[in-house]
């Protein structure tokens, strides 16, 4: 029989042998110890499954193998070599003449239980030993479950589930049994799913690194108050600190073109133009990207227009695919909800990503020909997270330094 | 120069305005060199697959592109670039859909054999030898049900009248009198055999005419002329209701069969007496002789290498097409499902 | 309500269509003058005459690829097949040509035809005039699929079908031709992808196809007198556009599926609806999935022998017992 590297622990999917005390030859009695073999979580002895003779050792010590893998064989007492390990299966239906899957049960064995009698006795945290089975061959069947939880109302603990479990398309493999049945269980829907996917992809190709920097947006902020109320006339919205943020990123990337650019194996693709990806939530119900091409070409004016007009088309879910591809470098704008800093994941292939959150009235310390003095500037915290592969720090620092340097030194009424 | 062997093509040149002669030199120089160009970008590995290139084959293309309606049908086979071109594609959108790019005619979705575009009358090229010989004939018949005089041009190699689906074509054409024109360019291979090693008669379209009632109709297809001038019968015919033609126009490919051909099997002397009567310089030189501007030549051919240019950079620059555009348009509302 | 034969259904549905839309027409071997030779065409060169109602010659890639021809080019012609077993024949217009040209040229054309030709066993044809071929479409993308059990959806589908802008296959199958049964008078058109419950039950669900209906029927009886198990019939109708909800609320409520398929064995529909079903809602089922299926041998041409092999009632029955037993 063949004795196989067990499973020691859920999540599990190797082990290594660290010890024989067995080699082959040796003759061995059933319980006997085999051999210690551990995962990072667990260390375990392995038995002899039964009286034999090891016929041969497939695995060395210091060897790690997968879940499943024969360690050792062991020659029964007749000789032969037989599958002992492998949990018991339903007999695979051979196909007769009229082709037809056959039966489930075993003769002489108790039959197993069908998936849904799995999962309400898992739902009920019931014995399958103490429900009645009136199928053939003491087969439980799914009535036989029912009527006992039936019955036995009284006295159940957990609410039965729903009847119907994940009726959705879902890609990935449910759990044996399930576990924890007391939760609301809210699948998710396709935004969800994707985003998801995306972001452990996008954690697990670029090495993130947060760096933030302090802007003072006074300059912005003369320009944005003394045009508050023209510019909601003329244009029927509000204009926001994101345009002038925008077209800052927009000539640090010119300065900085490390960061307007895909990691493509050993190179990095330094992209000639600039599409902005502005990050867009939905309500709650997602997060997309929405592209500005050539966004590097606009005014704030213009800026300010295509964030408006994609970000509405997007909550309505009017965008087009084209409109959500070839973004160079993204914005993503946290400050409605009053954050200080965030740091946001890659949007893959890009190599950099900008949150910008609240920008809040502060005191902060001016510095003047006649000494210090305090004041109270509006401050926003500008936080980049880049891909560690295509810059380094002090590149990435340059680059922020030179946003808030245009944040606050440019002459932003010319731009309007 | 003067026209080719064999020696029962007329030798005569047909009355034709010179407008309509400086369409024709213009479009089968546009065609060679956007075809060339497909070439240098496949030599360049822009262009992925495969494509059949039909150099030297020009002048069935423009002759037919020539005089036809922009109203009418085309239908040809993958060997198609020239043949799509000429209904009035752009250069940029077939460059674009050789190198699998979003400016491509398909959003590089069908690629170099498939090349479409029904708003100019090209309805389609066809990859599987045969098949689009009844499918032509069936657009001839609704054109002939809706009373539109409307024809449909169908454009094939001497393979493929050895298949099936030609011989169903013909009969069925005949027999509803459909407007359709069957035109067979024999370039003497089919794939890599020479077609008169697989036939059982000499002339593989010409010599089968009768057997479906039609006159057997052979000319020399490198002549833009003599094509212009067999095409305007042709679809004259089929548009008063006299019902389908077959014309089988005698050419020759300067390449291989496909790119990944270089053609070996062709003997050197065949080659080189075909590359001499090559439809475009042989052209030029009746154009001069007839008294035609050189400079007007020359400018056709300075705008045509500046076009090819402009087309490239544009359709080098196009990104790939988004990937979600493969899971569209399966069906007609555009979606891809087939489940609730 | 009128009663009508299945074959009948046929010629009401494509006059209907006919009648509302003068781009219909019909095309195919014996259907004008002859009116078809299982006279399901009847009547109709008659009243549309020789420009929409034609004959052609035997030449099945001339026939689909002017449909093709014509369906590009304004028109909705219908074409018959006569067997479809002859599909092979012309394999290459649907499957390479029909199904593909709209993906391939970026939506730019649509075909909007029908290929309509008798279906499956049971009439002692012999093998190569008995297939059951609708998996050989179902499993080409680009093609719709229809194979109605009864005269009121061979009318309802078959003007569905023809006014679907997609190619439809739509396989009648032949030895249900003389059947009758109660169907819409007026316009009636039935929505594609949609099944039916044509039984409802408790025990057990058997989903079928086409002939296969009718003797699902029988056996849910047979069950139901004789074993006390309540049978719940769904008639697929349509294999694409597949109505998954109705199959997948129907076995999730009984909790076993069983198939019936005239098909042979290897890829019939029946596999996919158990992959899917196995796939989705697993953890409703309360035993394996049986799929009662033609074996996979060609069909003998004896009447002893067709009918041995051919999934019958009995069989349904047999089945399904051991399952809930």
């Amino acid at each position: 029989m063949n004795v196989l590297m067990p499973q020691l622990g859920e999540t599990v999917t190797q082990g290594t042998v660290v010890a024989w005390h067995k080699k082959e030859g040796d003759q061995v009695s059933k319980d006997e110890i085999l051999a210690d073999v551990e995962t990072d979580k667990a260390a375990v002895e392995i038995p002899a499954p039964a009286d034999g003779v090891i016929s041969s050792v497939q695995v060395q010590e210091g060897e790690t193998v997968d879940v499943g893998t024969v360690l050792v064989v062991i020659n029964g007492p007749e000789g032969s070599a037989e599958d002992s390990s492998v949990p018991a299966t339903d007999e695979q239906p051979k196909t007769d003449h009229s082709s037809e899957a056959s039966r489930s049960s075993h003769s002489g064995k108790r039959p197993s239980l069908s998936p849904v009698v799995r999962r309400l006795i898992a739902e009920h945290r019931l014995e399958a030993d103490a429900i009645p089975a009136s199928g053939r061959g003491g087969r439980l069947t799914r009535s036989d479950v029912m009527s006992f939880i039936e019955s036995h109302a009284a006295d159940a603990s957990a609410q039965p589930a729903e009847s119907a479990p994940a009726q959705a398309k879902s890609p990935a493999p449910q759990p044996a049994v399930p576990l924890f049945s007391d939760g609301d269980r809210v699948p998710f829907d396709r935004i969800r799913r994707v985003t998801a996917e995306h972001m452990v992809r996008s954690k697990a190709t670029s090495p993130h690194v947060l760096q933030a920097v302090e802007a003072d947006f006074s300059a912005v902020e003369f320009v944005r108050s003394q045009s508050r109320e023209r510019w909601r006339a003329d244009h029927g919205f509000s204009l926001t600190y994101l345009p002038f943020i925008a077209q800052a990123v927009c000539v640090a990337l010119r300065d900085f073109p490390r960061l307007n650019s895909n990691v493509d194996g050993d190179s990095l693709i330094l992209h000639k133009r600039i599409h902005l990806s502005v990050a867009v939530d939905l309500n709650f119900e997602g997060l997309v990207a929405p592209v500005i091409q050539n966004a590097d070409g606009l005014t704030v004016s213009e800026l300010a227009h295509r964030i408006h007009e994609i970000s509405a088309r997007a909550r309505e879910g009017k965008l087009s695919a084209d409109e959500f591809s070839g973004g160079t470098y993204t914005l993503s704008n946290n400050g409605s909800f009053g954050t200080l800093l965030t740091g946001a994941i890659i949007n893959q292939p890009q190599v950099g990503i900008l949150s910008i959150d609240a920008i809040k009235k502060r005191p902060m310390v001016i510095e003047g020909p006649a000494g210090d003095s305090i004041g109270i500037r509006p401050i926003g915290i500008l936080s980049q997270s880049f891909d560690h592969r295509a810059v380094d720090g002090a590149y990435s620092a340059a680059f922020l330094h030179k946003i808030k340097t245009l944040l606050e030194e440019k002459d932003w009424s010319a731009e309007l | 120069m003067g026209s080719s062997d064999p020696s029962e093509i007329p030798t005569n040149i047909p009355n034709i305005d010179t407008d309509t002669r400086l369409k024709l030199y213009r479009t089968m120089y546009e065609c060679r060199v956007l075809e060339q160009r497909a070439y240098d970008l496949f030599m360049q590995n822009l262009v992925k697959g495969t494509s059949h290139l039909a150099l030297g084959q020009e002048a069935v293309a423009a002759g037919f592109g020539t005089a036809m309606r922009q109203d009418d049908y085309t239908f040809c086979t993958y060997r198609g670039h020239n043949h799509t071109y000429v209904r009035g594609v752009s250069m940029t959108s077939i460059l674009g859909e050789l190198m699998g790019r979003e400016c491509g005619l398909l959003r590089g979705k069908g690629g170099s054999m498939h090349l479409t575009s029904v708003e100019h009358g090209a309805m389609g090229s066809y990859a599987i030898i045969g098949a689009h010989l009844p499918v032509a004939a069936g657009a001839a018949w609704s054109a002939q049900y809706r009373g539109t005089e409307q024809v449909a041009v169908c454009f094939f190699g001497d393979g493929t009248t050895n298949i099936g689906a030609f011989h169903e074509a013909l009969n069925f054409a005949v027999i509803w009198k459909l407007p359709v024109v069957f035109v067979c360019e024999n370039n003497l291979y089919m794939e890599y055999t020479a077609i008169a090693d697989v036939t059982a008669v000499e002339r593989p379209a010409a010599d089968r005419a009768q057997a479906y009632g039609l006159e057997p109709i052979l000319i020399d297809g490198n002549d833009a002329d003599a094509v212009y001038e067999a095409a305007g019968a042709a679809l004259s015919r089929a548009r008063k209701g006299e019902g389908p033609s077959l014309i089988e126009a005698m050419t020759y490919r300067h390449g291989g069969h496909s790119r990944a051909d270089p053609g070996k099997y062709r003997p050197d002397e065949e080659v080189q007496e075909w590359l001499a009567k090559d439809p475009i310089p042989m052209y030029r030189g009746r154009l001069i002789s007839l008294g035609i501007d050189k400079e007007a030549l020359d400018a056709i051919e300075s705008e045509t290498n500046a076009a090819i240019e402009a087309a490239t950079e544009e359709a080098r620059n196009s990104p790939p097409p988004p990937v979600d555009i493969a899971h569209i348009d399966v069906w007609a509302d555009g979606s891809a499902s087939w489940r609730n | 309500m009128a009663e009508l034969t299945y074959r009948e259904a046929v010629s009401e549905a494509i006059a209907q269509e006919m009648r509302r839309d003068s781009n219909v027409v019909f095309l195919g071997e014996d259907v004008a003058a002859a009116g078809g030779v299982f006279k399901t065409t009847a009547g109709l060169l008659d009243e549309f005459g020789p420009d929409r109602v034609k004959d052609t010659p035997i030449s099945e890639q001339a026939i689909i690829g002017a449909a093709m021809g014509a369906s590009m080019t304004g028109l909705r012609p219908i074409a018959e097949i006569m067997f479809s077993d002859f599909f092979a024949v012309c394999w290459d217009l649907v499957a390479n040509q029909i199904a593909k040209t709209r993906y391939m040229t970026d939506g730019q054309c649509s075909f909007p035809l029908v290929l309509r030709s008798a279906n499956g066993g049971g009439s002692r044809f012999g093998a190569q005039h008995s297939q059951s071929v609708e998996n050989w479409a179902m499993a080409v993308p680009g093609l719709k699929v229809v194979a109605p059990s009864n005269a009121a959806d061979v009318k309802g589908l078959l003007a569905a079908s023809v006014r679907d802008p997609d190619p439809v296959m739509f396989f009648e199958q032949k030895s249900l031709y003389a059947t009758k049964g109660e169907v819409p008078e007026g316009e009636h058109v039935e929505p594609l992808g949609v099944a039916s419950i044509v039984r409802s039950g408790t025990d057990v669900t058997v989903v079928a196809l086409a002939a296969m209906v009718p003797r699902a029927l029988k056996a849910a009886e047979i069950l139901q007198d004789e074993h006390g198990v309540s049978v719940e019939v769904v008639d697929v109708r349509c294999l694409v556009p597949l109505d998954t909800k109705t199959i997948l609320d129907s076995v999730s409520r009984t909790g076993r599926l069983v198939t019936v398929e005239e098909n042979p064995r290897l890829c019939g529909w029946g596999a996919e609806i158990a992959s899917i079903v196995t796939e989705e809602i697993f953890w409703n089922l309360d035993g394996p999935i049986v799929r009662v299926t033609t074996p996979h041998i060609p069909l003998p041409s004896a009447d002893a022998l067709e009918d041995a092999v051919l999934p019958s009632s009995e069989r349904i029955v047999e089945n399904v017992k051991r399952l809930v037993d």
